[in-house]
């Protein structure tokens, strides 16, 4: 698979600070690329850099292995960006919207309307078609914002926080629409602060903190990062020190908390650890009302390389 | 392209009440307001003739021109009651306040007046006239026309008779200045939809692959489009509904009236451009200057022009509205294009200064920050 985008020690500074700091990422066709990372850890910043609407102090980026640049006009057709905030004109109604940014790209009026039909269709808005924006959910206008970025079917999509406050159904259509982008051959670049959703949809994550990478690879290779194979939680009613101190000494254990009634016990790896941790708390009579295990999440992941939450 | 973006910009402009507000209804609306205010004052006013004293020295003996012109209109146009006299009684008459001023003809005109008002704006306003009528007749005798006659001295003055001097015609020059310059709201509107640093749709414009120069012309010239469709629409309404008289020159009027409206599209590209602050401020900052202006060349009294005029010209000659007023009341008072054609090319440098000006903001692609 060749390298749609190859960005390479770019830097980018706002004064005292870094908000891109020496990135280099590649982002090979066909893949949904992953970028994780919480408020402020550059992601959008890293978007414009390579979108050429930031200057960098440092760096090349290249897309479709021209080397990206504002008037690179026969890059840009191929491009289709979805940013944060909704982009759309208000005195527009949804069609003439799609109409009016797909017709940036696509001049020819029966090909246009096809594409503005299936981007409708994408999204789930065929029954809006006459709607202005302000007549549409927060849902519904996060959806017309993703159409009027990919109506005209681009070969490389940006969306930067699509799902940002959207209610459980449009984010599922959401979702499903990025999925048939990337099954109708699409190269993505998602950016996110919802490790779930990169969980479900990228085929590789770049985990970013102050514009760097800290990290790099699948869900599962970023998984091994976090030191630990599984997580059991108890809520505990109450439980003596000795009895947390003999968990400590079950093989396989890594890590045993405390904080108020909820016990949490991490596991390197090893099986049966529930079982086994069931059966000392019925030994030494402690009651809960409730257990459970987890495999490791991104953000434990995060956690043990920064020492913070993804979403501090 | 270019049709493409102009379609859709004058879509967006024709959809937005607010911007329809103020290019449309707004201006008409302040109309019906002047119409209503100064309707009564102007026919009252018309009956009065301005009182006046002339100095009656060697030099005013000398100057046939202005003697003539004063005797004509105190005759036949019945402005001015005369007090041909000495300047101890001039001085006493305007204490007791039985006269607007005084003129004293030496090395020149001085007018002496004790306040600002009307009837003493007009009496500046005719002795100013007089004035340059004068400087072209001598011009006229420089060049060996000796056989001026008295006739054509009289139809040069005719034109500053009381039957056209309506003062109030300055409130509806600056209405028509004010609707050209509110024009700018909507090129300063569809500008801001162009710039990445301004606006999330500025952002999915510029990441386009359509050239930024045909984006911009194509929504400019939509917006200039609307602000010339509501500038007529202010000069049929006040032609047809309120009566007035604009004078004869109808092809420089519409002349003026698309160049000012070209000076307001500048002036609105300027602020979208210049000025780091959201739409609604950068609203506030164009309606603010707009305001200024008109107030400034005489919307709320023609005696503030006149003002400007005198104390800080300058201000008046950098003022778009000025050059708009100004360049109607050139058209309605004078014989000549001269000044109508210095407030069209002052407009012209205007709007071209305001590109220019612009020209960085607009064509800029990348950003320090978005």
């Amino acid at each position: 698979m060749k390298n749609i985008v190859e960005v390479k020690n770019v830097t980018k500074e706002y004064k005292e600070l870094k908000a891109v700091d020496d990135l280099s990422f590649v982002v090979k066709e066909g893949e949904i690329l992953g970028l994780l990372g919480p408020n402020g850890s550059g992601k959008t910043t890293t978007i414009n850099c390579i979108l050429s609407l930031l200057n960098i102090n440092k760096g090349t980026i290249k897309i479709f292995g021209k080397i990206m640049k504002p008037d690179a006009y026969d890059i840009k057709k191929d491009i289709g960006v979805v940013f944060q905030e909704v982009a759309v004109f208000e005195e527009l109604t949804v069609y003439d919207n799609l109409d009016y940014f797909c017709g940036l790209y696509i001049k020819n009026k029966k090909q246009r309307k096809e594409y503005i039909e299936e981007a409708i269709a994408l999204v789930g808005l065929e029954n809006y078609k006459k709607f202005y924006p302000k007549q549409l959910s927060g849902g519904l206008l996060r959806r017309l914002n993703i159409a009027c970025g990919i109506a005209h079917k681009p070969k490389l999509i940006f969306l930067d926080e699509p799902t940002v406050a959207v209610d459980p159904q449009s984010r599922n259509n959401i979702l499903e629409g990025i999925k048939t982008l990337r099954d109708r051959g699409a190269t993505i670049i998602y950016t996110t602060h919802y490790m779930e959703e990169v969980e479900l949809l990228c085929d590789r994550i770049i985990i970013l903190d102050k514009g760097k990478v800290l990290a790099e690879g699948s869900a599962d290779e970023l998984k091994e990062l976090a030191n630990m194979d599984e997580k059991i939680t108890v809520e505990v009613d109450h439980i003596k020190e000795t009895v947390i101190e003999k968990i400590k000494y079950f093989k396989n254990v890594h890590e045993v908390s405390l904080e108020r009634n909820t016990l949490i016990v991490t596991y390197k790896k090893g099986k049966n650890n529930l079982s086994e941790l069931i059966d000392l708390l019925k030994e030494n009579k402690v009651t809960y009302s409730k257990i459970f295990s987890e495999r490791p999440t991104l953000n434990d992941v995060f956690l043990n390389l920064t020492g913070k939450e993804l979403r501090d | 392209m270019l049709w493409h973006n102009f379609k859709y910009s004058l879509k967006v402009l024709l959809k937005n009440k607010i911007l329809l507000f103020w290019t449309f209804a707004f201006p008409i609306i302040l109309g019906i307001f002047f119409h209503m205010a100064f309707s009564d004052i102007e026919s009252s006013e018309k009956l009065d003739v301005i009182k006046i004293a002339i100095i009656n020295n060697e030099e005013f003996d000398r100057d046939m021109f202005s003697k003539e012109a004063f005797k004509m209109l105190s005759e036949e146009e019945k402005i001015f009651s005369i007090t041909y006299t000495d300047i101890e009684e001039a001085k006493e008459l305007l204490k007791e306040e039985k006269i607007t001023g005084y003129l004293l003809f030496e090395e020149g005109v001085n007018i002496t007046v004790n306040r600002s008002g009307i009837n003493e704006t007009v009496l500046r306003y005719v002795v100013d006239e007089i004035s340059s009528n004068k400087e072209i007749m001598t011009e006229f005798y420089k060049e060996g026309n000796s056989q001026m006659n008295i006739s054509e001295l009289k139809g040069n003055i005719k034109d500053i008779s009381k039957e056209n001097l309506s003062y109030t015609m300055i409130e509806y020059y600056t209405l028509i200045a004010m609707s050209a310059l509110y024009g700018g709201i909507l090129s300063m509107f569809i500008t801001n939809y162009k710039l990445a640093n301004k606006n999330a749709v500025g952002k999915r414009t510029s990441i386009s692959p359509a050239h930024k120069g045909g984006l911009l012309l194509g929504s400019l010239l939509a917006s200039y489009l609307v602000q010339v469709v509501g500038l007529s629409l202010l000069f049929i309404f006040t032609i047809f509904c309120l009566h007035v008289d604009y004078g004869n020159n109808l092809p420089f009027m519409i002349l003026l009236g698309l160049i000012g409206s070209l000076a307001g599209l500048s002036l609105g590209v300027a602020v979208a451009t210049l000025i780091k602050a959201n739409e609604n401020t950068k609203t506030g900052i164009l309606i603010a200057i707009t305001m200024l202006g008109c107030f400034l060349s005489g919307m709320m009294g023609i005696t503030m022009k006149y003002q400007i005029d005198k104390t800080i010209p300058l201000l008046n000659k950098i003022n778009p509205a000025n050059m708009i007023t100004d360049g109607f009341y050139a058209l309605y008072y004078y014989e000549g294009l001269n000044r109508f054609l210095m407030n069209i090319i002052s407009l012209l440098a205007f709007s071209l200064v305001m590109l220019l000006l612009s020209y960085r903001g607009l064509r800029r692609q990348k950003y320090d920050s978005i």
